[in-house]
């Protein structure tokens, strides 16, 4: 175990440094997806006041922009380019360079990811939770902020980006198939925005479908942490929703597993 | 050493018909074709020795090459290296080789050089004083001193190559596998490289395979060579088994007075053969004439044109391997 953390170690480092190099496009990166989050804030305000009671679903607006804000700050933290980076890997052949080294080809993109995720979080992470917990401060003129709800929260958010990676990974094998991923993405991104609450809190959607989704894996990823930081999954409520992750790393790591071997058998690799 | 037997890749192609009406046409009914890159290549490689795998463009070389490094898996067909099969088990086997794509590259992108050493000394597990003399060799003998410190997207072609170089050689792998590894490169650049190659050979008794398009690489580097094309094998021997077998070209290149040389040479004529078996060029006073020794003796050729005109200088020469490799790709014999 200390061995192979060793060979993987150099990965890490290369993520943050990798990181670093390209620090305007990260400033810039981020900048873009504040300015999403302001535009979402916006237009849930324009409903919420246009609303004749304050509140909907069992959400006030106060806590729907709490909401907006967590939502935003758990995507940056638990988002994962695998897909993205399998799928130009394979496009321009460039996968035969990480083949020829004596590695797990998933393991080195976890842990690149991760050196760039620590660098983000590193720098994001404190303006973001004193940002939100200004607006909940603002809204409700007391401060909500728990030590123990916030250690959970992150332990949710690690367990979300892992399932987010090895769902990302197995997506990214469809590319040994089709070859080039970039549409293929899009549609993912979107589908997956919807049914992780990323758009719409699920608590707005019909009982049915809501009962459907809140079981897919889709829910582990944003919207279970972000339901424990708002302190809406308590007690055994919110084990078992942290257990229902847990499922979805193991299924979705076995699932990874499980693809890689079958597409590497399947691997053309193209120019040259 | 390396054994490759019947070794064979397909590869699925969509055919798409031509125009918007074939593009839309293919998006529903998809027609897709099996090609053969690698038809059924076999071949042995002796430990310590340097092969030089040759092939006109989309010979599949680098198919082959992929195959044998564990990249691609082959559709029919074994090749067994050192004992192990490269599919089976590739993290185990890609440990004991060590692999050049001159066209990619194996260093991180935005780490300087020496960082990338670093990764590797930790994938390789190569222990702490192995690794400072083997950078110690590897520097001296590719010259990596100057911008080890350098991010690699800042190197030169010529410098990114002795690093990639480098780089494969740092676990000291049994066997390394070249493809096109002076694609690009300067004549110095080349010079050093081939250097560096057959230095390691002969040293740690490395297995070389190199394919490339330079074939004064070839003929620097390789004790043998193994031709193929259109994914079969076209030859396989030396290089004086090469020159022997096809290299019966020779060229007479003589200096004249008469600016008609040309015209009085009838060697087809006189000799009674094809046309294409001897072609004679005029340049003022140079005449080149090049012709099948085997099927003219090169003796009845100089009498014949000594007889005819007014010879001032006269020299023949050898067949060159770029000549006979490129009638062999242009199919003019074999």
């Amino acid at each position: 175990m200390r061995k192979k953390l060793k060979i993987y170690l150099p990965f890490v480092n290369a993520g943050m440094q990798e990181t670093a190099t390209y620090r305007t496009n990260w400033v810039f990166w981020q900048l873009g997806n504040i300015l999403g989050c302001f535009i979402s804030y916006f237009l849930w305000r324009a409903i919420f006041v246009s609303s004749e009671n304050g509140s909907m679903n069992g959400f006030t607006m106060p806590q729907m922009i709490v909401y907006i804000f967590l939502m935003f700050l758990t995507t940056t933290l638990i988002n994962s380019g695998g897909t993205y980076d399998i799928g130009e890997e394979i496009r321009d052949g460039s996968i035969s360079m990480r083949l020829i080294k004596p590695i797990s080809y998933n393991a080195t993109f976890l842990f690149q990811e991760l050196g760039n995720k620590i660098m983000t979080v590193c720098v994001l992470i404190i303006p973001l939770v004193a940002g939100v917990e200004f607006v909940r401060y603002r809204f409700t003129g007391e401060v909500q902020f728990h030590i123990l709800m916030f250690l959970l929260y992150f332990l949710s958010a690690i367990f979300a980006y892992l399932i987010n990676f090895f769902f990302n990974i197995c997506f990214g094998f469809i590319a040994f198939v089709i070859k080039y991923l970039w549409g293929a993405n899009m549609m993912k991104n979107c589908i997956v925005g919807f049914l992780s609450g990323q758009i719409i809190p699920l608590a707005f959607l019909p009982e049915m479908a809501k009962k459907v989704f809140l079981i897919l894996p889709f829910a582990s990823l944003n919207y279970t942490p972000v339901m424990i930081y708002m302190g809406m999954y308590t007690g055994t409520k919110m084990l078992m929703y942290i257990g229902l992750q847990m499922f979805w790393v193991l299924f979705f790591w076995g699932l990874s597993k499980l693809l890689w071997s079958v597409a590497i058998k399947h691997l053309s690799v193209q120019g040259g | 050493m390396i054994e490759v037997n019947n070794l064979r890749k397909e590869f699925k192609k969509t055919i798409k018909e031509p125009g918007l009406k074939g593009s839309v046409k293919s998006l529903f009914h998809p027609k897709t074709e099996k090609i053969a890159a690698v038809k059924d290549i076999s071949f042995d490689i002796a430990d310590g020795e340097i092969l030089g795998f040759i092939g006109p463009n989309g010979a599949g070389k680098s198919t082959v090459i992929k195959m044998l490094t564990g990249i691609l898996t082959p559709t029919s067909g074994t090749c067994t290296i050192n004992g192990k099969n490269p599919t089976h088990n590739r993290k185990n086997y890609v440990r004991e080789i060590g692999v050049v794509f001159g066209q990619r590259t194996q260093l991180w992108w935005d780490l300087p050089l020496r960082e990338t050493y670093g990764v590797l000394k930790e994938i390789y597990e190569v222990p702490d004083d192995k690794f400072k003399e083997r950078m110690d060799f590897l520097n001296e003998v590719l010259e990596l001193e100057d911008f080890i410190t350098s991010p690699v997207r800042t190197l030169s072609l010529g410098q990114r190559m002795r690093a990639d170089i480098a780089a494969s050689l740092l676990h000291s792998p049994k066997v390394l596998f070249l493809d096109e590894p002076t694609i690009g490169l300067d004549v110095v650049v080349k010079h050093n490289i081939r250097n560096a190659i057959e230095y390691i050979n002969k040293k740690e008794n490395t297995t070389v395979i190199l394919t490339t398009h330079d074939l004064a690489d070839i003929e620097m580097l390789a004790n043998r060579i193994v031709m193929i094309d259109k994914g079969s094998n076209v030859f396989d021997g030396t290089i004086s088994e090469l020159k022997s077998k096809y290299g019966q070209i020779r060229e007479l290149n003589f200096d004249t007075n008469d600016s008609e040389a040309k015209e009085r040479l009838v060697y087809a004529k006189h000799f009674k053969v094809n046309e294409e078996d001897v072609i004679v060029e005029q340049e003022g006073n140079m005449v080149k004439v090049r012709f099948d020794s085997s099927v003219i003796p090169v003796s009845d050729m100089l009498t014949y044109t000594l007889g005819k005109i007014k010879v001032n200088d006269i020299s023949v020469k050898d067949a060159d391997i770029e000549e006979i490799i490129a009638r062999l790709y242009k199919h003019e014999v074999g």
